[in-house]
C-alpha cells in the first residue's frame, strides 16, 4: 500500500525531507517484509557458547534451564558500519522534464538514505558538491545526526560545474574510516575519468555505489522540431535536430552509460542507472543489498 | 461544366491556410535548457531543413482538401445529355393498358403484338421491364414473354397511376427510361389534375395508340333496385340506358332474374343522350336474386351491355319487446314505428315481462326491454348467453327500471332518476349527438324533442351516443362479447318525454332496428375496384369464404381467416358468407366511364410527352419517336466529397507519423 508513495511525483509534493525519507523509508520496507535478504540489528544469526567477558543480557536462559549450558544468542546487526553520501549539486542537476528534477530526486534519495542508516544504527554523513565541497556533515550517530542530514540535504541547491574531478581531491580526506560510499550525481565526464576519479575511495576500504541519475528527457530526448538547446553548466547554445536526437544523440547516451557501468564493474564499484521517473526503492535496495555483502 | 452555388467557392481562399502554414510561417526557436550538451554535435542539417518545403506531401494533402472542399460546396455540375440516341444504356418500359375498354373489338391484341414487335427490337445490355396497367400498375416481368401474360380485366384505367409508376421507376433505375404506352386512350381515364401525370426528367415517353376515332357505345350505366325486399313485397327496377356519341335509336332492354329473362321493353335513347328503363312490380322468388338488365346495343363492347343487381326476399324478422304488463304504450309506439317503413321488415312481439320465463331469445333478430323493473332470471341469464353470442339487445330505461338499481344484462349501477319538471319549458333536449352513430344517423330533429325524465347512470367505457343538455347520457352503447347492448335512458311511452310524437322517431327506430339485426342497408351494386368489408374487427380467426363471378375461391385459406376486406376485381356475382353466418350476394359491374370511348386530343398528349422533356413541342404528333435528348445538370460533388473524406484520412495518418517522431525507445 506504502509503495506508491515510492513515486517520485508522490513524494514532490510532500513538503517536509524527514517526512518524505520516512514515508520512502516505510514504504520500502513494508513492500520488503517478506523478503529473506533483509535484516535489521536485532536479527537472530547463531548460539555461540559462552566464554567469560561476554556480557550476560545476551545469555539464552531459556537454553540454560533446559540444558544447563550457556549460550549467547548471537544477532545478524551487531556490526554498524559508516555510510557516507557524496551528493553531487552542480547545475546540470537542475535538469528535469516533469515536476520532480534531478536534484530533487538525488535529495529524495540521500535523505531516504540516511534514514534507513540512521535506523539501523549507522553512522551517516554527507557531503555536498558542485566544483567545490559546498557542505559536510561527518558521519556520527550522536542523536540530531539525522536531523543535520537532512537539513543539510534540504539546503542542497544547483550550483555549478566544469570539472568533476575538482572536488573529489578533497573528498578522500573526508572519507577516513571505512564504509559505505554512495555518489549521487549525472556523472557528465568521461567514464574513465570518473572512474579515475572515485576510484581512490575504493582504495581505502570501501565500498563504493555509483547511483546515476538521468531524467527520461536525457535518456530518449522526444523532439518534435528543431529546438536550440542551452547547456545548463557552461551555457553554450547548440540547435538540434529531432533526428540527430533520437538517432545518434541516443546512441551516445547509451554508449556512456553502458562505458561507465563496464568500468565501474571493472574497478569493482557498483553502478546504478536511476531514471527520475521511476521509483525510489530501487535505490534502497542496490544499497541494502551492498550493505548486506560487508556484514 | 457549372457550379450551382458559385459563391461557395470563394472558400477556395482558405488555400492559403496551409500555404502559410508549410512556407510562409517563420520558425521560431525558443531556447531550451538542457543538463550538457556533451553528445550533441553542431550540425547545419537541422536549421536548414525547416525553412525547405520539408512536409511537401502533408502540404499538397491539406491544400487539396481544402481546396476540394471549396469545390463540393459549390455544387459542380456537368451537362448530361439523355435519351435513347446517347447509346449508354437505358431501361425500356413497356406499359400495357389491360383496362375494361381495351376489350373492345382486338384492342388489347394489337397493343400486345406492337408491344411485342418494341421488345424484338431491343438492343443488348438495355433493361426491359413490361406493366400491365388499370387502376393499378402491376410488373409482369423483364422479358418478352410477359407481354403474353397480360390479359384483359373489368377495372378501369388510370393514367396517373401509370405516371405515378414511371416516376418510381425512374427514381430507382438511374439510366435514361423510355416509356411506351399501348392503350386506347380514353379520355375519362384522364386524372382531373393534369399536374398528376408529370413525368421526370430522363423519362421518354413514346404513346402508341390502340385507337385513331371515337367508336360509339351503348351501355347500361346503372340500375335502381332494392337491396332486400320483405314478405310478399314487390321489387321496382329501373334501369337507365346510356349511348356515348351514338345517333338515336331504339334499344331492346331486358330484365333476367336468376338467368331467367322476366320482363323485356324497348326504349328510345336520344343522340349521345340517356333513357330510363323501368320495371314494376317485380316478383322475386325468396332467398338472394341474381338480377341483370341486358341491352342490345350491337357495338363493338357488349361486355357493358349488361348490369348486375342482388336483391334479398326474406320474412319479415320477429323482434321481441318486453314490457311491464300495465303499461302498453310503449310497445304500441314502438311498433307502430318500425311498421311505418316502406318496407315492412319486422314484426313486433310485444310480452309481458312476466311471461318471458321460457322465451329463447335467439330467434329474435334484437329484443327490446321497456322500462322492465326486473326479469326472470332464466330470462335475463338466456339474454346474457344471446348478446354474447353475438345477440342485440335495445334496453329503455324507465320509472320501473330505476327501482332495480342496475341495467339488465348490461349491470351498469343506476345513480338515480332525474326529473324535470312539466310545468313552464322545464325539460332538457338532446343537447348533443354523434351523428356517426347508426342510430342517429339522418336523424337531424332532435332539437324540440322534450325529455321530462331520465335515468342516470354511469356509461364508465362504453360509447355515449347522444347526451341531454344536463351531460345525462341519452343514448349509450356497450359492447357484450359478440353482441351489443343499446341503452336508451328514458322510456318510449310518450310519459318520459315526447320522443314518440316527433318525426325523428320513425327513423330512430327504423336505423336502431337494422342496426341491431345486422341488416345495415348496402348498395344493391358495387364498383370493379371497390372494396368489400368481410368482417367486424372482433371477428377474427372465424374463416369467410368468398366465390367470385366463376365459382372459385377467392381467398386462400390463411386470407380467409384473417382478410378483413377484398377487392371486388371482376364484374359478377362475388358470394361470400361472413363469420356471423350471415350470407350475401354481392353484384358488381364495371365502373360506366370505362364505357366512354371518347380519346384524349393530340395536344393533351402532346403536353404529356412534354412534361418530361421541358418545353412544349405541341405540333409533334404522338407516334413521333424522335427525341429531343434532354440536357440535365449532372451534380458529381458527392464524389468529391468521398475525395475529400480519403485524403483527410491519408493527411491524417501522414500527419500523425510525423507527430509521432519521438514517441519511439
Amino acid at each position: 500500500m506504502l509503495q506508491r508513495f515510492l513515486d517520485p511525483a508522490t513524494l514532490a509534493s510532500i513538503s517536509g525531507l524527514d517526512l518524505v525519507a520516512k514515508t520512502v523509508v516505510d514504504g520500502f520496507i513494508a513492500g520488503l517484509h517478506r523478503s529473506p535478504d533483509y535484516g535489521f540489528s536485532q536479527e537472530f544469526a547463531e548460539y555461540r557458547a559462552y566464554t567469560p567477558g561476554d556480557d550476560l543480557r545476551h545469555v539464552d536462559w531459556n537454553v540454560f534451564a533446559r540444558s544447563e549450558r550457556v549460550y549467547l544468542k548471537r544477532y545478524r546487526g551487531e556490526t554498524n558500519t559508516q555510510l557516507l553520501v557524496l551528493l553531487d549539486t552542480s547545475a546540470s542537476m537542475g535538469f528535469g522534464s516533469h515536476p520532480v528534477n534531478k536534484l530533487d530526486y538525488a535529495r529524495f534519495l540521500a535523505a531516504s538514505l540516511c534514514y534507513l542508516a540512521h535506523a539501523q544504527r549507522d553512522a551517516a554523513g554527507l557531503i555536498i558538491f558542485d566544483e567545490n565541497v559546498v557542505n559536510y556533515v561527518a558521519p556520527s550517530t550522536r542523536q540530531g545526526q539525522l536531523f543535520r542530514l537532512l537539513h543539510a540535504i534540504e539546503k542542497a541547491e544547483p550550483g555549478s560545474r566544469t570539472d568533476f574531478a575538482k572536488p573529489f581531491v578533497h573528498l578522500l580526506d573526508f572519507a577516513r574510516r571505512r564504509g559505505l560510499v554512495v555518489v549521487i550525481s549525472d556523472y557528465y565526464e568521461r567514464p574513465e575519468e570518473i572512474i579515475k576519479t572515485v576510484e581512490p575511495l575504493r582504495f581505502r576500504g570501501n565500498d563504493l555505489i555509483l547511483f546515476h541519475v538521468l531524467d527520461p528527457q536525457e535518456i530518449a530526448p522526444q523532439f518534435r522540431e528543431p529546438v536550440l538547446l542551452t547547456d545548463m553548466e557552461n551555457n553554450s547554445t547548440l540547435e538540434v535536430s529531432p533526428e540527430y536526437a533520437r538517432s545518434e544523440y541516443r546512441r551516445k547516451i547509451d554508449a556512456h552509460v553502458q562505458a561507465l557501468r563496464d568500468q565501474a564493474k571493472g574497478a569493482g564499484l557498483d553502478y546504478f542507472l536511476m531514471d527520475t521517473s521511476r521509483p525510489l526503492d530501487e535505490g534502497l535496495r542496490e544499497y541494502l543489498a551492498v550493505r548486506q555483502g560487508r556484514m | 461544366m457549372g457550379f450551382l452555388a458559385p459563391w461557395a467557392l470563394a472558400g477556395l481562399a482558405a488555400v492559403g491556410l496551409p500555404v502559410w502554414l508549410h512556407l510562409l510561417r517563420k520558425h521560431k526557436s525558443t531556447p531550451l535548457p538542457f543538463s550538457s550538451l556533451m553528445f550533441f554535435e553542431r550540425r547545419t542539417q537541422s536549421s536548414i531543413k525547416h525553412r525547405r518545403l520539408q512536409y511537401l506531401l502533408l502540404f499538397a494533402l491539406r491544400a487539396a482538401v481544402v481546396a476540394l472542399l471549396a469545390l463540393a460546396f459549390a455544387r459542380p455540375f456537368i451537362e448530361s445529355h439523355l435519351g435513347g440516341l446517347t447509346g449508354g444504356p437505358k431501361l425500356t418500359v413497356l406499359a400495357i393498358d389491360n383496362s375494361f375498354s381495351m376489350r373492345q373489338g382486338n384492342r388489347l391484341a394489337r397493343a400486345k403484338r406492337e408491344a411485342a414487335e418494341i421488345a424484338s427490337q431491343f438492343h443488348t445490355g438495355d433493361k426491359l421491364q413490361v406493366l400491365a396497367f388499370n387502376s393499378q400498375v402491376h410488373v409482369m416481368g423483364d422479358s418478352a414473354a410477359a407481354i403474353q401474360a397480360i390479359v384483359p380485366t373489368d377495372a378501369r384505367s388510370s393514367y396517373a397511376e401509370l405516371a405515378r409508376a414511371l416516376r418510381s421507376i425512374a427514381q430507382s433505375a438511374r439510366v435514361p427510361v423510355e416509356a411506351h404506352l399501348f392503350s386506347d386512350m380514353q379520355k375519362s381515364s384522364m386524372p382531373p389534375n393534369f399536374a398528376d401525370l408529370r413525368l421526370p426528367a430522363g423519362v421518354r415517353l413514346v404513346i402508341h395508340a390502340a385507337v385513331d376515332r371515337r367508336d360509339g357505345n351503348f351501355a347500361v350505366e346503372s340500375v335502381n333496385a332494392p337491396r332486400r325486399v320483405y314478405g310478399p313485397g314487390k321489387a321496382r327496377v329501373q334501369a337507365t340506358i346510356a349511348g356515348y356519341a351514338t345517333s338515336a335509336a331504339t334499344r331492346h332492354v331486358t330484365l333476367v332474374l336468376n338467368g331467367r329473362e322476366v320482363a323485356a321493353q324497348n326504349v328510345d335513347v336520344p343522340a349521345g343522350g340517356r333513357a330510363s328503363a323501368e320495371f314494376l312490380s317485380v316478383e322475386l322468388p325468396f332467398g338472394f336474386t341474381r338480377g341483370e338488365v341486358r341491352i342490345d346495343s350491337a357495338d363493338n363492347l357488349p361486355e357493358d351491355d349488361r348490369f348486375f343487381f342482388s336483391v334479398e326476399r326474406s320474412e319479415a324478422r320477429h323482434v321481441l319487446f318486453v314490457h311491464q304488463g300495465n303499461n302498453p304504450r310503449d310497445a304500441l309506439y314502438f311498433r307502430t314505428a318500425l311498421q311505418a317503413t316502406e318496407e315492412s321488415a319486422y314484426d313486433l312481439d310485444a310480452v309481458p315481462v312476466e311471461q318471458t320465463a321460457n322465451l329463447t331469445p335467439q330467434k329474435y333478430a334484437f329484443v327490446v326491454l321497456s322500462d322492465v323493473a326486473s326479469l326472470p332470471q332464466s330470462f335475463e341469464s338466456a339474454l346474457r348467453t344471446y348478446v354474447h353470442g353475438g345477440g342485440s339487445l335495445l334496453v329503455a330505461l324507465g320509472r320501473e327500471s330505476a327501482l332495480a338499481n342496475r341495467v339488465p344484462v348490461g349491470d351498469e349501477p343506476v345513480n338515480g332518476t332525474r326529473y324535470f319538471s312539466r310545468d313552464g319549458d322545464r325539460f332538457q333536449t338532446a343537447a348533443w349527438l354523434d351523428e356517426g352513430h347508426p342510430s342517429i344517423q339522418n336523424a337531424r330533429h332532435w332539437d324540440d324533442v322534450k325529455f321530462y325524465q331520465a335515468v342516470n347512470i354511469n356509461p364508465a367505457g362504453s360509447l355515449v351516443a347522444a347526451r341531454l343538455g344536463d351531460e345525462t347520457p341519452l343514448l349509450i352503447e356497450k359492447r357484450l362479447g359478440e353482441g351489443r347492448v343499446l341503452i336508451f335512458a328514458s322510456t318510449f311511452d310518450n310519459i318520459s318525454n315526447d320522443f314518440p310524437l316527433h318525426a325523428s322517431f320513425v327513423p330512430f327506430v327504423e336505423h336502431t332496428a337494422n342496426y341491431l339485426s345486422h341488416q345495415e342497408e348496402g348498395p344493391p351494386s358495387y364498383m370493379v375496384g371497390a372494396y368489400l368489408d368481410l368482417r367486424q374487427a372482433q371477428e377474427r380467426g372465424a374463416a369467410v369464404e368468398v366465390l367470385d363471378p366463376h365459382g372459385e375461391r377467392a381467398l386462400t385459406l390463411e386470407e380467409a381467416t384473417r382478410a378483413q376486406n377484398i377487392p371486388l376485381a371482376m364484374a359478377g356475382f362475388y358470394d361470400v358468407k361472413r363469420p356471423n353466418g350471415q350470407h350475401d350476394l354481392v353484384a358488381v359491374n364495371v365502373d360506366g366511364r370505362e364505357s366512354d370511348l371518347d380519346v384524349i386530343a393530340p395536344e393533351t398528349l402532346a403536353l404529356w410527352r412534354n412534361t418530361a422533356q421541358g418545353p412544349s413541342d405541341a405540333g409533334v404528333p404522338a407516334h413521333s419517336g424522335e427525341d429531343a435528348g434532354a440536357a440535365k445538370p449532372l451534380e458529381f460533388w458527392w464524389y468529391l466529397l468521398i475525395a475529400v473524406l480519403v485524403l483527410a484520412v491519408a493527411e491524417s495518418l501522414l500527419g500523425n507519423r510525423h507527430l509521432t517522431v519521438g514517441s519511439e525507445g
